[in-house]
Order: structure tokens, then C-alpha cells, then sequence
């Protein structure tokens, strides 16, 4: 059954699409040629923000009831996706940042800062999110940008934020800001401040600056000197900064990985074109099996990676209290697996990996624009290091204990009730979602040598998640923290390889239920990643049956030639 | 209710006291903080010592299964000194097992 809001999700990519065009097109104003000179020069392609404004790309970030068009969050980085297929910094230069911004007014903004940031940026207006500091980098408790509280309840703004993305021209910041000076978590609040609202001699925009990838998007800083701002600035109540971000972050750690996917397709996308055209030893480099079996590889990370970024959206609004490690995970690991299949494919790509135009230029645009998503907005580091103190918890209260996730969980195309912003809590005693990889292995079909193949992968997860939960109740105290040993950083990796498994296993087990996507309902593609996280694990696990890589092989080929997506929706696009 | 400043019994039959729920948070805060546990202020913000958000987190979880009790994970930011969160796990000691 198709719902309402698969239809109005499946339209608005089909219209962004068409706007867009085929990136191939040489004539296409915002095809792939445009956006690597707008790369080169430095700039975001103006015809590209235009087009995205005559799309009104902004009411993607707004919620429906506010006149809006976000209902659930993984419908956000479907639609997004398709801006970061084309270009990665558009996508973060022109919305993301607006969208990061906004959560914060969305999760706890009063009725009149929700009104006037859904105006702004449904009038085409930009919000930027000016969060971190230079000095203090992911260690933001300690940021010094004030928000000095006046007798009367309003504020003096003081000090400056760095690399700050849309600095210069956004109508509205997020401030995070220190408004009491004793050290702590309880001493930092967000302000939301209009630029009109603020005196013009008493703030300067800082040079900005400029970087290796996304080089279109406008990192600038902002020096405030004295300026004073109304007491309805304030977003939440005062001291509550520490939270709202940690609340606010796990809808947009959720969301931000799987949008940038789009530009890992896009680079999947050139290096099959390239292989299937490059002849060599007589015979076309897409016959190499060296080659065949690194593009193979690749569409399964894109696959793995949509399958832990759905789980981690569709937990936004299924299981909120759990929602703070899942975020992480797919902060920490989509990121990585996405890189890592940049660096195979450069491979198999060869010495054109290395030109910066033509044909195959958007593959080195790439290579550079993506790592921004490991670095940016929480580093790699600091998303294990919100995992690690909660594992000891888990060990001992959730993981094999809990009731399995809910199946909608796994169901890409299924309704969501609405996001429930002020349900996200701050820490997770519960995990649904491995939950559901033990509930499944005493049910898992074992027909097929496939699925016998699916079977005992899922059994060695299981296996690796009762190691993870015995080396988690022996953390030592100091081992739970930030400065926590190497040890504990690697034990936060294996569990959300683990999480990844958990999201693989649902997503296939669902869509054979469904039998709507005959390649998802197939076994063949759940045991070929199943497999390829078991080895990142470390594990040998007994050689799949060639059914399987074959099959992911054909689909791979048969979705490059009608030009359908490389992830879990095969949605048709534009080239 | 119990009486807060009085002794509260948990299901464990352990009694607790201001006093006795200091030494544990001091003695748990040193490991933290690889400190000597006479090198820490039960009047000074845990802060000061460098105990940071995600640790004060970790730190609830380690409450919670010492005296089987539900807490906010926010609560050492919350009640930032030993002498603050001594008190208050007393009082949810004493209203938990009320409760209960
Ligand atoms: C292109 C781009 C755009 C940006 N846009 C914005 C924006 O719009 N708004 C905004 O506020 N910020 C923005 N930033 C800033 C960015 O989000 C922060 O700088 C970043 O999250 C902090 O990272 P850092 O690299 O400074 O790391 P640091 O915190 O300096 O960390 C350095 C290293 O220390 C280690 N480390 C740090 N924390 C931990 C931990 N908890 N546990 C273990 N190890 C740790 C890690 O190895 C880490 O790499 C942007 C940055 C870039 C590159």
C-alpha cells in the first residue's frame, strides 16, 4: 500500500529532479560541469541556489504544522539527497546549516521564535548554527562566548565564533552561548538573534576562511563587541544550552550522514560508467574481478550506510529514548564507510581519480567534499565518546533483555507519527535495535544456501554483541570517559558495526515480508553485507555462495543503466 | 516520608547516610579523575576537577546500580558539588523507596 506521505515524499524528489536535471548534461545550468567551476572559483553555484530557492528547499527544514513541509526525518535526507548528489556543498551551504540551526528552535523555541524562523526561512532566508569556537573545538562546555544576563532579563553579547557556515549572510544565528561563569554543563544557553536585531557597529563578520573540500560554502566567524540583544532571544530556558544541544544534535547526527550518501552515489555512479567504457587486456575494465568486485563492494556500503542511517532516523520517531547512541553511530561510522569506499573506488578509478575536470572531475570534488562530514558538527572521536560511557549501562540493563524494535523501524516506505522533538532524551538505557538482531536469529529462514549464509553471519553478530557486553561490564571508571583508553574506543566501533548488522538484517527481513523490492526481499544482498561487516569485525566467516555477489553485481548494473538511485528507495533520477 | 536527614534503608538492607553517600561519591569521583580521594572538595563544583558532561552522565549510570535507583542522567549537572549530590540521592533514596 503506497500512503499518503510515501506519495507527497516520492513527488518532491521526482520535482527536484526534474529542476535539477542530469548532472551529465553539459547544457544543464547546474549540471556537474557548472558546479566544478563554482568549486574551483570558490563560490556556490549561483544558478544552483537558485534553483533550490525556486524549489523552496527551505520548507524541507520546517515543520509542517508551521507551514513547513518536514513531517519525518528520513524523508528530509531522501529529498536532501538528492542536492548532495550534485554537490555536496550546496547541499550544506545552501540548507543544512539552516536546518541544523532550526532543530534548536524547533526542539525548544517558544511559540513566536517557532512563527518568525519558519517566516524567514520560508521566505528564502537563511539561519546559520554558531555553535563551536576555535579555542574549544568539541569540547564545547568550555566555549567562552557570552550571553551576559542583564538585570532586566536581556543580553549582552560578547566574544566570537570561528567557522561558522553562512556567517555573513544568515538572517538568524544560533548563538551558544555562556551566560554564567562557573565552569559546567549547566552554564551555557541559546539564543536565537536576528542580524536586524542587532547594531551593526557592534558586530564584525571575521574574514573567512577558506578550505580543502566544500570550497563554495562561506565559512566565516563573527566578533560581537557589547552588543545588546531583548531577553526573548533566549531559546529554552537559561542554562539549558548543554542539553538542547545534545538533544538537538541527534536528529541532525541522524540526519546529515545518510544525506551525504547522495555524493558517495554520485561517485559510485562515475566509476561504473568508467569501468564499464575503459577497455583494457581486451576485455572491459568492469570484467577486471578485482575491479567488479570493488564496485560491488561499494553499492553494499551504500547500502549498509542507508540501512543504519534509516534506523537512526526512523528512531528519531519511534524510540526517542534511545535515539542518543543510534545518532552517534551513524555519525561515527556512515561517515567512515563512506570514505573508505571513496578510497577503493579511487582505485579502480586509476590516474583520473586525479583530474580535477571533465568527465570524471566530480570523482576528486568528491573525495574532498565528503570528509567534511567526519569533521564537522562532532567529530569522529567525539561521537564514540558519547557511546562509550553509555555501554557499561547497556550491558547491564538492555542488551539481551529488551523487546525488539518495532518493524516499522526497518520499513523505509512506511508512515511515522510526528517527530517528537521534546521526547529525545540525553542518555539511552534501552537498545530496540540490537534487540531485534537476537530476537531474529531463532527465526531467521534457512531454505536457501543464502539464507543459511544470512543465518550464521547474524548468529557471529549476536555472538560479537554478548564480547562487546562482557568487555563492557569490565570498564574501568576512567575508561568511560572522554579521555577514556584506546581500548573503549574500539569497543564503541564494534557495537555500532554491530548496529550496522541490526539495520541490515531488519531492512531485509522486512522487505521480505512486504515483497515490494524484489532485490531488498532477496537474501543475496542482506549475506553480502552481513558479510562485509563480519569481516570488518576482524572475522573469516566461510565463503558466500557466488549467488550472492552476482546478484548485487546485476542490480548494481541494471541500476546504472535506467539511472535509478544506489540505496534502499531505487528511486528513478534525472542522469 | 522518610525523614531525609535520618538514615534510609534500601532493598539492599545498606544504611545510607549524608556522610556515607560522600566517601562512595568521593572515592567513585577520585577514580574518575585519577585523583587521591583526600585531594577532593565535597563543597567544590565537580567541574573545577575537570569532570565533564559525558563522564557526569556516566557517573548517574554508576548511582543507578549502586543503589538501584532511577535518576536523571543529568544530575551531577544538576547538583554539581558531593555535598549537593549526596543530598539528593538521599532524598531520591528516600522517595523512590517510598514508592516503591
Ligand atoms: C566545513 C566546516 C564547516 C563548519 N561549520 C560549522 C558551523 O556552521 N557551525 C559551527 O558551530 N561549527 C562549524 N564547524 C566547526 C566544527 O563543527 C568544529 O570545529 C568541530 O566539530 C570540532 O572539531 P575540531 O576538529 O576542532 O576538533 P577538536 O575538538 O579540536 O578535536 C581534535 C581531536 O581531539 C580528539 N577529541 C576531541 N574530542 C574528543 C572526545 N570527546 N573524545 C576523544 N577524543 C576527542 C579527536 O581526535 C579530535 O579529532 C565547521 C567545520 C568545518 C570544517
Amino acid at each position: 500500500m503506497t500512503t499518503a506521505q510515501e506519495v507527497r515524499a516520492a513527488a518532491r524528489i521526482a520535482e527536484i529532479e526534474a529542476a535539477l536535471g542530469d548532472p551529465a548534461d553539459p547544457a544543464n545550468p547546474v549540471g556537474q560541469a557548472r558546479l566544478l567551476e563554482a568549486d574551483e572559483a570558490g563560490e556556490l553555484l549561483a544558478a544552483g541556489e537558485k534553483a533550490l530557492e525556486a524549489l523552496n528547499l527551505n520548507a524541507e527544514f520546517v515543520p509542517v504544522e508551521l507551514g513547513g513541509r518536514l513531517e519525518r526525518i528520513d524523508t528530509l535526507v531522501r529529498v536532501l539527497r538528492q542536492v548532495f548528489r550534485r554537490d555536496v556543498a550546496l547541499g550544506l551551504g545552501y540548507g543544512v546549516t539552516s536546518f541544523m540551526a532550526a532543530v534548536n528552535v524547533w526542539t525548544e523555541g517558544d511559540e513566536r521564535q517557532q512563527a518568525r524562523l519558519a517566516e524567514i526561512l520560508l521566505d528564502g532566508g537563511r539561519a546559520s548554527v554558531a555553535y563551536h569556537e576555535l579555542a574549544h573545538g568539541n569540547d564545547f562546555v568550555r566555549n567562552e562566548f557570552e550571553a551576559r544576563v542583564q538585570p532586566d532579563g536581556s543580553f549582552v553579547l560578547h566574544g566570537a565564533k570561528q567557522v561558522i557556515n553562512n556567517a555573513a549572510r544568515a538572517d538568524a544565528w544560533l548563538l551558544f552561548s555562556r551566560t554564567d561563569d562557573a565552569p559546567g554543563s549547566r552554564s551555557h544557553s541559546v539564543l536565537m538573534v536576528e542580524r536586524a536585531g542587532v547594531d551593526p557597529e557592534r558586530v564584525t563578520v571575521l574574514p573567512r576562511y577558506t578550505t580543502v573540500g566544500v570550497r563554495g560554502c562561506q565559512l566565516a566567524g563573527l566578533d560581537f563587541t557589547e552588543a545588546p540583544v531583548a531577553a526573548e532571544a533566549l531559546v529554552g530556558s537559561l542554562g539549558q544550552g548543554v542539553e538542547l544541544a545534545l538533544r538537538s544534535f541527534q536528529i541532525t547526527r541522524s540526519a546529515v550522514p545518510g544525506m551525504a550518501l547522495g555524493g558517495a552515489d554520485a561517485a559510485l555512479r562515475t566509476v561504473v560508467s568508467f569501468a564499464l567504457g575503459r577497455r583494457l587486456y581486451r576485455r572491459s575494465v568492469m570484467e577486471i574481478p578485482h575491479a567488479r568486485a570493488t564496485l560491488g563492494n561499494a553499492f553494499l556500503d551504500l547500502l549498509i550506510s542507508d540501512s543504519l542511517s534509516l534506523v537512526g532516523t526512523r528512531a528519531v520517531h519511534l524510540l526517542p529514548e534511545e535515539t542518543s547512541v543510534y545518532a552517534s553511530a551513524v555519525k561515527y561510522l556512515v561517515p567512515k564507510l563512506l570514505q573508505e569506499t571513496m578510497y577503493e573506488l579511487s582505485i579502480v578509478l586509476g590516474a583520473r581519480f586525479y583530474v580535477r575536470d571533465g568527465e570524471f572531475g566530480g570523482f576528486q570534488k568528491n573525495v574532498r567534499d565528503l570528509p567534511v562530514l567526519s569533521l564537522g558538527h562532532a567529530g569522529s572521536a567525539a561521537c564514540q565518546a558519547t557511546i562509550i560511557p553509555q555501554l557499561p549501562r547497556l550491558a547491564r540493563r538492555a542488551w539481551f533483555q529488551d523487546a525488539p524494535a518495532p518493524a516499522e523501524l526497518f520499513q523505509p516506505r512506511t508512515d511515522l507519527p510526528a517527530i517528537p522533538f521534546r521526547r529525545l532524551a540525553l542518555a539511552s538505557g534501552k537498545d530496540s535495535l540490537s534487540a531485534s538482531l537476537v530476537a531474529a536469529v531463532d527465526e531467521l529462514p534457512d531454505g536457501s544456501p543464502e539464507e543459511v549464509a544470512v543465518q550464521s553471519l547474524a548468529l557471529r553478530l549476536m555472538d560479537e554483541l554478548r564480547q562487546i557486553q562482557e568487555q563492557s561490564l569490565t570498564l574501568s571508571l576512567e575508561d568511560r570517559t572522554a579521555l577514556a583508553s584506546p581500548a573503549s574506543f574500539a569497543l564503541a566501533d564494534r557495537y555500532t558495526v554491530v548496529l550496522a548488522g541490526a539495520a541490515v538484517l531488519g531492512v531485509w527481513r522486512e522487505a521480505r515480508a512486504d515483497g515490494g523490492d524484489p532485490f531488498l526481499a532477496d537474501p543475496a544482498w542482506a549475506a553480502a553485507a552481513l558479510d562485509r561487516l563480519v569481516r570488518r569485525l576482524g572475522y573469516q566467516p566461510a565463503a558466500l555462495p557466488a549467488s550472492c555477489a552476482e546478484r548485487v553485481h546485476q542490480e548494481l548494473l541494471r541500476r546504472f543503466e535506467e539511472h535509478r538511485s544506489f540505496d534502499l528507495y531505487d528511486c528513478p533520477l534525472a542522469g | 516520608m522518610t525523614d531525609t536527614t535520618t538514615t534510609v534503608t534500601t532493598s539492599s538492607a545498606q544504611q545510607h547516610t549524608a556522610e556515607s553517600l560522600s566517601v562512595w561519591l568521593v572515592d567513585r569521583i577520585a577514580v574518575y579523575l585519577k585523583r587521591s580521594s583526600d585531594q577532593i572538595d565535597a563543597t567544590v563544583p565537580l567541574a573545577e576537577y575537570g569532570l565533564d558532561s559525558v563522564a557526569a552522565l556516566s557517573l548517574c549510570g554508576d548511582i543507578e546500580e549502586d543503589f538501584d535507583l532511577v535518576l536523571e542522567p543529568t544530575v551531577a549537572w544538576d547538583y554539581p558539588t558531593i555535598e549537593a549530590l549526596a543530598a539528593h540521592i538521599l532524598e531520591e533514596l528516600s522517595t523512590q523507596a517510598g514508592a516503591a
